[in-house]
């Protein structure tokens, strides 16, 4: 009697946890048997590469969601930097400086982000939104909305997002890098830990000596650094500047951290759920598009995981730490 | 003999008692009030004064016993029905919208509306005179333009009282009416009340200021641990009767320790602390002293605490500890070797969704391992000893905190300031709401750190326990150190009167 009912314990323990990773498991069955062509080589591969930037983006935002922020700026700042990069390297010829350039306006729109919400104390939400509103901005009155084309591209630039080491692209071979130094500071070291402890209490943090604000502030410039590295992958892929590019990423990234959140823990976000979230976004773009589903559904797909992951997250146990 | 008056008796309670979890928080209260009488009802945190309150306003139903108003045995099952019979309640806190005006504010969720061809609309001119009328039954002078964001404290008081006045009410209960008032805004409540009780209404006054209650009362009720200890006239009432009749516990530990104080050696001094709440505070800790705070809720004593640690700003103050300045920021105040274990352990205290030995080392972190990664066993070695040392009940380091019972949670708080080094230790209200031998645990702890040389401000609400555990008895009111006390010298009574007001309220 009693053992029975540890072993239902154990049973809704274990579909706490992993229930998310055996839903991505069934559904990359489904598609394997259902699309033609999904499980293959070259498919997969494919799948991978266009994940990397979601997935990078999305450990950026698991560190700020791991804190208790959002960062609503991550769609528009993604074009921005793709189109000082492009515009950077197109009048100077140099990779290294339009690179350096990329990575510092990531960072400064992550400093920018993080003093109007962590030390300015607006909203998360408004605070970021508005930038990414800024952004948007900058990035057209720059462009004038046209998208830019790179002429002989230097090789390192190509390579980036087009190129492989061995059968692996490149781009994967980036993500994973990110993903694992992710793991590593979120889980390894007094960084992530005292990041946690502010999500998870912002007071009882402050009454533990911690500098709630600088850790925030960190967050954010990861984040940014994120937003970076995905553009500069991005603009060498489509191998120009796209202004409109990347304004997907915002949904897609919430709904892979927010999916995150069901994995793994205790409810917190956390960046190997965020990948398995991303993967889901991915599998879900990639097969409906290949089972020519229109993109107006793959839309309203979209939006239907993020309120389920949300309900999820709700539904486990834990409350939603966004502060509005 | 003058129980037996000519005024009629409009509300009379018999034996009526609640229960929670099978613990009588109230028993066998049977008082009664008649027309223009103030009864005040007095009592320390817990004596029961809110639970009565809450029966006769209908949030809570009696586990026994009868209410009777004008003779009539009466039951409500809400605070609608309550309400309905002329029982109205002018609750501590201030419910009022800032960016309205002082007339909205009165008739929120009873607007008077007229109808214009067929549509309800709101009928200003009605609620115009009604609420003129129910300032001058308190002889106020109000604007009823006026944004109450703009109002003081005891206008603000007022525009809740006329809330009441515009209803039905016979009787009213003003629970603590007076707290956060000054001087002369208190006085102004006063008046207020006493306007009233000519108006021939009943009213049940709940207060922690002796002299106000001495003041104002016709008869003064105490309670204590939920039971009567008795009605007094005011005129054989004395502060010392009311006080002594207050204290004295039912069951409380008889924990006792021996000092350890080293006059010769200063850890923690305040000089000249101002904050928005506190006025000119200066004291000093010495090494393994325990210095105890008290005061009644509100008196300031948790904002000492916050003041020190730096979680508030400070006007103006000087820090030292160890004899070295230090400015009070939470992270600067954790290095100069401050420990402060916050009177919310679950808002302020723990990180619950986290383990006991991530909530343990929380503060000083950087102690496990050299580098930013943190050294796990170390981590998990010192969550084990002191949850050995401690006597927490968990199954073991990797338990999350928000399954561990009160005592069990406070414990793993101060086991996070235990696993490092600090000088001065705050405490405020640690055992709130934990059981007696969580709390003889915590008792112990303390004079374990004062032993270690260590400095301990302990803060509470609850003076018999400060009697057992402090060298020294700081009291509070109103922002201000009223006086100090030795526990081992002056007694119970006397430390009571300094708190509730004795001859020296402002």
């Amino acid at each position: 009697m009693n053992n029975e009912r540890n072993k239902t314990i154990r049973w809704t323990e274990v579909l706490r946890k992993y229930g998310t990773v055996i839903g991505t498991i069934i559904m990359f069955i489904i598609f394997s048997l259902v699309v033609d062509r999904f499980f293959t080589f070259g498919n997969l591969f494919m799948l991978l590469r266009q994940m990397s930037m979601l997935t990078i983006i999305a450990c950026g935002f698991t560190f700020v969601m791991a804190a208790g922020g959002f960062d609503m700026s991550i769609g528009n700042v993604t074009g921005l930097v793709s189109m000082i990069f492009t515009i950077v390297l197109v009048s100077t010829s140099n990779f290294l400086l339009s690179f350096l350039i990329a990575i510092v306006v990531g960072l400064s729109v992550g400093l920018i982000n993080a003093m109007l919400v962590a030390y300015i104390n607006l909203p998360d939400f408004i605070g970021t939104f508005a930038v990414g509103s800024i952004a948007y901005g900058i990035k057209m009155l720059l462009t004038k909305g046209n998208p830019i084309f790179i002429k002989n591209p230097p090789e390192i630039f190509t390579f980036i997002g087009q190129g492989y080491v061995g059968a692996v692209p490149f781009p994967v071979i980036l993500m994973l890098a990110f993903l694992i130094i992710s793991i590593f500071i979120l889980h390894k070291t007094k960084l992530g830990r005292r990041i946690y402890a502010i999500g998870g209490n912002t007071v009882a943090s402050v009454y533990a000596g911690i500098n709630v604000k600088w850790y925030r502030m960190i967050t954010f410039l990861v984040s940014g650094l994120s937003v970076s590295l995905a553009a500069i992958i991005m603009t060498s892929r489509l191998n120009s500047g796209q202004p409109l590019a990347g304004e997907n990423f915002l949904l897609d990234v919430i709904a892979a951290v927010f999916l995150s959140t069901t994995m793994f823990g205790e409810g917190e976000p956390n960046a190997m759920g965020s990948f398995v979230g991303a993967l889901i976004i991915s599998m879900l773009n990639n097969g409906l598009t290949m089972l020519n589903v229109p993109y107006y559904f793959q839309y309203i797909t979209k939006g239907m995981v993020v309120i389920a992951a949300v309900m999820l997250a709700v539904v486990m146990g834990q409350k939603l730490r966004v502060k509005f | 003999m003058s129980f037996i008056d000519v005024k009629e008796e409009m509300l009379c309670t018999r034996n009526l008692g609640k229960e929670f979890n099978g613990v009588w928080v109230l028993n066998d209260i049977s008082i009664n009030l008649k027309k223009g009488e103030i009864h005040s009802i007095v009592g320390e945190n817990g004596a029961g004064k809110s639970t009565f309150i809450k029966i006769l306003s209908g949030v809570y139903a009696p586990s026994k016993g009868e209410i009777i108003i004008n003779r009539k045995k009466v039951k409500f099952n809400n605070v609608k029905e309550s309400e309905q019979l002329g029982i109205r309640t002018v609750h501590q806190e201030i419910n009022l919208i800032p960016f309205f005006n002082v007339m909205e504010n009165i008739f929120i969720g009873e607007e008077l509306e007229k109808k214009v061809m067929t549509i309800n609309i709101l009928d200003k001119k009605k609620s115009a005179e009604k609420a003129k009328e129910a300032l001058d039954t308190l002889g106020v002078e109000l604007d009823l333009n006026k944004y109450v964001h703009k109002l003081d404290m005891s206008m603000r008081r007022i525009v809740q009282i006329c809330k009441v006045l515009v209803g039905k009410y016979e009787v009213i209960i003003f629970d603590e009416p007076t707290t956060a008032l000054g001087s002369s805004e208190r006085r102004r409540l006063l008046e207020v009340i006493m306007n009233l009780k000519k108006q021939d209404v009943g009213i049940i006054f709940i207060s922690h200021n002796i002299d106000e209650v001495l003041e104002i009362s016709d008869r003064i009720t105490v309670f204590r641990d939920g039971e009567n200890m008795g009605t007094m006239l005011k005129e054989e009432a004395t502060a010392r009767k009311i006080v002594s009749k207050m204290i004295g516990h039912k069951s409380y530990s008889n924990f006792t320790r021996e000092p350890v104080t080293d006059k010769d050696k200063v850890i923690f001094e305040a000089k000249d602390l101002n904050t928005e709440r506190l006025k000119n505070i200066n004291f000093k800790v010495y090494k393994g002293e325990v210095v105890g705070i008290a005061g009644i809720v509100g008196a300031g004593k948790t904002e000492i605490a916050r003041a020190i640690f730096g979680i508030d700003g400070v006007e103006s103050g000087e820090f030292y500890i160890n004899g070295d300045r230090y400015k009070p920021k939470p992270r600067n105040s954790v290095k100069k070797g401050i420990a402060l274990v916050p009177e919310e352990r679950q808002e302020q205290g723990l990180v619950l969704n986290m383990d006991v030995k991530k909530n343990i080392s929380l503060a000083y972190l950087d102690q496990f391992g050299r580098s930013n990664v943190i050294d796990f066993e170390a981590e998990k070695n010192t969550a084990e000893k002191l949850i050995e040392y401690l006597k927490i009940k968990t199954t073991g380091p990797f338990q999350i905190v928000k399954y561990l019972s009160g005592g069990n949670q406070q414990k793993v708080v101060i086991g996070r300031w235990l696993s490092g080094d600090f000088s001065l230790g705050i405490f405020d209200e640690p055992t709130k709401g934990i059981d007696i031998k969580a709390k003889e645990d915590i008792y112990h702890q303390i004079d374990m750190l004062a032993h270690k040389g260590k400095g301990i401000i302990f803060i509470s609400s609850f003076l018999p326990e400060l009697i057992n555990v402090t060298d020294r008895i700081i009291v509070m009111k109103n922002g201000k150190i009223v006086g100090e006390f030795d526990p081992r010298q002056n007694t119970e009574t006397e430390i009571m009167i300094a708190m509730l007001g004795g001859n020296n309220s402002e």
